[in-house]
């Protein structure tokens, strides 16, 4: 496979293609002369860098990372990732210095070549420690990085029912099947790059800020894409020094990542402990809230860990209409590679806090969870003290109670968790489509791009109802910014609600330009002109999607947990493919399963990685999971296609149904994913 | 193999054996270790047998994980063999990796040299000088280290015979599927003929720096018959020879926990089986 162009149809999304073995990844494309790049990373935690010999470093490039992608909040002073370590590094997995050859195990053999010099320091390796040592980062005064709030302050009211826990998810790894890559080129003037990715115009917004790179000059090209949870959003080092080297050699070159790195090095998702103190009624009313969330940022603040804190202290609350609230937040420095956005990205962390307090005041009052949680609830839209807008939310979730069949599985068995959520979508701020219409067929070309959802499904399923011409002739290409001048990506369950509103509104757009030609619209004068239109579709309305899971299990003697069943019904909106919904929603149910059960990312006090295996990373196998039960609601939108969210519902819904049935069947109060055998052996 | 030895003898530091590669080749992929010169004994003729001859169950260093999986005779009277191969990673390891191999990496959570202490096996070890036989159980003295020799070959495999009166398993404890255990049991009884424990073998996986003979479970089951109370006791008798480390795969607790539950389910499973031949 030489370069990647959507002129020759290389670029067009076709999931059968997986199928057949017939993908275009980014480790396919093979370019004469390219070179293949190999990352020397740094070995420990936190040292400083005495000398460097050899390979490209920061002598060379001394640019800083750009905070792009889901999440990115403004650089935070201080603590901005430089894209070769400079001076010091900060975690283990850092890129310290690259090297190039024309051969991917020659570049590999090229390591030995260089030589570093470290003074190694004491790292910052937990939560505590960062709250506990000195800044990690000259020019800090402490490693909290942010410290927002939520709501307003209150005195601690003088309620029957005081309940307080600390609750924690473990870092995650995202650990798609493929891992991250890119091939950059530069020719005539121009930065061309294929990428493994939900955005290229982050890709390219980084790589122009980072470079400091006239956005005329850079072209970037989503190749597909094996994968991703929310890891390749953003900017990496490895793409500004992959680009850079192209610049600087006149060649090709290539950057496949390992698993290893993958480990050590991609940011990984979750990493956060809450604090939540709720005040009830002894009817089981909560009359408020108060919480302190700890997100661990790892090294640098460059990316979503300064929004993180905040973005979870909003959603505390839940679905429950809770009227008063307060809950601060913090992002704490540690020498671990940077977090990042994973699969709901801060939702899965607050639906996980406020349904294990829902649970703990059920078991105080003696009540039955479900009633607990429908008592808290409203039948009318809530603004909650927190900052978040929920819709009528009482109505749903009776009907999923039903749906779920929690009053007979109860009778069934001890083994029981219901969890209740509701899902903020990131529609905010839109995105862009283009069609160009040539030669019979409807070329189509989003802002911001699969990774495995099949877009091309719900982009087929609008133009068809849109334009009136048969889905065949419809083709949606991968993620060009040389296509699309603007888009912002694939993340926070919105490609359906903002993709698909984008796709309508530009198929609108051409039907007028038809008018406009030919008098009236028909499919056939449509197919047989010429016709083109981009469009940025911006999206500011607040959206909700409820839903609700159910989950049992059994424990094995010696602390082994086995999944029975796992029931989702959720509100999807209208769902414009209901296969591709529903087998959205069973890979994210067996992810909520892989990160209840089995995954983790484990540091020593030295700040090593233990965990530098996929099997000890602890994805989720076959034989963890049941066969899935999915109930889909279709209460549409007030979008024109009625479209809501989907993606992260079940990494938010299935952890807090899991860790409660674990509970019941264990009979011990649990507070921490993973749950491992160690707790449950009797 | 005259040739091997030679190669080894020439290189020896320098050059490591290699059969079916299922750890080594990880190791150089990882590059956690580097050898200037591999030796691939796989092409060795005749290394592979598996036969009842004389006083022993003869099998070659060469014989595939998944030929012992497999091989008739061993599924019917050399069961703790027989599952433990089956429990070893996945598929594809087992139908590449050896029994010589598994045994010779010295790893004190492979499977079979617990296996191998449990069935009392002894082991040929082949150098340019000769040919000498050593116990099982002495052959791995620590983490990833043992008797061999410079020069030297793992090329042979002796199981004493099994009788009618004998019984065993092996049960293992994964976290996941294709896993390393976190601990795991082998145990082989021959009774005599009033259903008292002749001979006891007790091997344990994962939980020591070298895998283990639980001599003293051994001895405290010999002369007895086995009923829950007496594979209660040698159970606990098991897991105070049990040497565990805190590590990724559980605490200290939690594997001394694991490895009571199962040595005490492992001893009733083989003396049951024991007693139905």
């Amino acid at each position: 496979m030489s370069s990647l162009r959507w002129e020759d149809d290389d670029l067009a999304y076709d999931s059968s293609v997986f199928v057949r073995g017939k993908g275009h990844y980014v480790d396919d494309i093979i370019i004469p002369e390219m070179l293949h790049m190999t990352i020397l990373r740094s070995p420990y935690a936190r040292a400083k860098i005495l000398s460097i010999k050899g390979g490209l470093s920061s002598r060379d490039l001394g640019a800083k990372m750009a905070s792009v992608g889901e999440g990115a909040g403004p650089n935070q002073r201080g603590s901005i990732e430089p894209v070769f370590a400079t001076g010091y590094v900060n975690y283990v997995g850092e890129p310290v210095a690259a090297v190039f050859a024309d051969d991917r195990y020659r570049s590999n053999d090229l390591l030995d070549s260089i030589e570093v010099d470290y003074d190694p320091l004491k790292p910052v390796v937990t939560i505590d420690d960062a709250l506990n040592a000195g800044p990690i980062h000259n020019g800090m005064t402490s490693n909290v990085l942010v410290e927002s709030s939520k709501g307003t302050d209150f005195p601690d009211p003088k309620s029957p029912i005081v309940l307080e826990d600390t609750m924690e998810n473990d870092r995650v790894s995202t650990n798609p099947i493929e891992p991250r890559g890119i091939v950059a080129s530069y020719v005539n003037d121009i930065l061309n790059v294929w990428v493994s990715t939900q955005s290229v115009h982050s890709i390219k917004d980084g790589l122009v800020e980072s470079l400091k790179l006239s956005p005329d000059r850079v072209r970037v090209m989503q190749t597909d894409t094996g994968g991703a949870f929310g890891s390749k959003g953003g900017l990496y080092p490895e793409y500004v020094i992959a680009s850079y080297a192209s610049m600087k050699y006149g060649k090709p070159v290539k950057w496949i990542e390992t698993r290893r790195e993958h480990l050590s090095s991609t940011n990984p998702g979750r990493g956060v402990r809450g604090r939540v103190k709720i005040f009830a009624e002894q009817n089981g009313r909560i009359t408020g809230v108060k919480g302190d969330v700890l997100v661990d940022a790892g090294a640098y603040g460059t990316g979503i860990a300064s929004f993180s804190a905040g973005f979870i202290a909003m959603m505390m609350t839940g679905p429950y209409s809770i009227e008063k609230g307060y809950v601060t937040g913090r992002s704490v420095m540690t020498n671990k590679v940077p977090q990042g956005p994973y699969r709901g990205a801060g939702r899965p962390e607050a639906s996980f806090f406020i349904e294990r307090m829902l649970d703990l005041l059920a078991d105080k009052l003696k009540m039955d969870p479900a009633e607990v949680r429908l008592l808290n609830m409203s039948d009318k839209p809530f603004t909650s003290p927190l900052g978040m807008k929920i819709e009528a939310a009482r109505p749903f979730f009776e009907g999923a109670v039903r749906e779920l069949r929690y009053r007979e599985e109860t009778k069934l068995t001890r083994g029981v968790g219901l969890s209740f959520f509701v899902l903020v979508p990131a529609v905010y701020p839109g995105e862009s489509a283009r069609i160009i219409v040539k030669d019979h067929r409807i070329k189509v070309w989003l802002g911001g791009n699969s990774h495995g959802q099949g877009h091309e499904s719900f982009v087929r399923k609008l133009v068809n109802e849109e334009l009136e011409v048969p889905e065949s002739v419809v083709t949606l290409f991968r993620g060009d910014t040389g296509m699309t001048r603007e888009g912002v990506g694939s993340w926070g369950s919105r490609s359906a609600i903002v993709g698909g509103a984008a796709i309508v509104a530009v198929c609108r757009k051409i039907r007028k330009d038809v008018e406009k030609k030919f008098g009236s619209y028909s499919p056939e004068t449509l197919l047989s002109g010429y016709f083109d239109e981009f469009i940025n579709e911006e999206q500011k309305m607040s959206l909700n999607s409820f839903g609700a899971n159910l989950v049992t299990v059994e424990i094995g003697k010696l602390g082994n947990v086995r999944v029975k069943k796992c029931i989702a019904y959720y509100d999807v909106g209208r769902a414009l493919n209901r296969e591709m919904v529903i087998g959205q929603i069973q890979g994210g149910m067996a992810q909520g399963i892989g990160q209840t059960l089995h995954e983790g990312l484990y540091y020593d006090h030295d700040g090593q990685l233990i965990t530098s295996s996929i099997s000890d990373a602890g994805v989720p196998l076959a034989e963890d999971l049941p066969n899935f039960e999915v109930k889909i609601a279709e209460h549409r939108s007030a979008l024109p296609h009625g479209a809501k969210g989907v993606g992260e519902s079940p990494t938010i819904g299935v952890p807090p149904a899991l860790i409660r049935a674990i509970e019941r069947a264990s009979g011990k109060r649990l507070s921490k994913t993973p749950v491992k055998p160690d707790d449950l052996i009797k | 193999m005259e040739e091997a030895l030679e190669l080894l003898t020439k290189y020896g530091e320098d050059a490591k054996v290699m059969a079916g590669g299922q750890s080594l080749i990880p190791l150089l992929k990882l590059r956690l270790a580097s050898f200037p010169y591999v030796i691939d004994i796989s092409g060795i003729a005749g290394l592979n047998r598996i036969e009842e001859k004389g006083d022993y169950l003869e099998i070659g260093a060469l014989a595939t994980v998944n030929e012992i999986e497999e091989n008739y005779l061993i599924r019917e009277r050399y069961r703790a063999l027989h599952e433990a191969a089956g429990l070893i990673a996945d598929p594809l390891v087992r139908n590449r990796g050896t029994i010589g191999g598994n045994i010779s990496h010295g790893d004190p959570s492979n499977d079979l040299p617990a296996v191998m202490i449990a069935l009392k096996a002894k082991l040929e070890l082949s150098g340019r000088n000769g040919k000498r036989i050593i116990d099982a159980d002495s052959f791995i003295t620590d983490s990833f280290t043992t008797v061999l020799s410079e020069g030297e070959i793992l090329t042979k495999i002796l199981i004493p015979l099994s009788t009618r009166e004998s019984g065993g398993c092996y049960i293992k404890q994964k976290k996941n599927a294709g896993d390393f255990s976190v601990a795991a049991v082998a145990v082989n009884f021959v009774l005599d003929s009033s259903e008292r424990v002749k001979s006891a073998g007790i091997g344990l996986t994962s939980v020591g720096p070298r895998p283990i003979r639980a001599a003293n479970a051994e001895s405290f089951l010999e002369g007895k018959k086995v009923n829950d109370s007496v594979a209660r006791e040698a159970a606990t008798i098991i897991v105070s020879e049990s040497e565990p480390s805190s590590d990724f795969y559980g605490t200290v607790v939690y594997k001394k926990k694991v490895l009571l539950s199962i040595a005490e389910e492992a001893i009733n499973l083989s003396y049951e089986r024991a007693m139905v031949r």
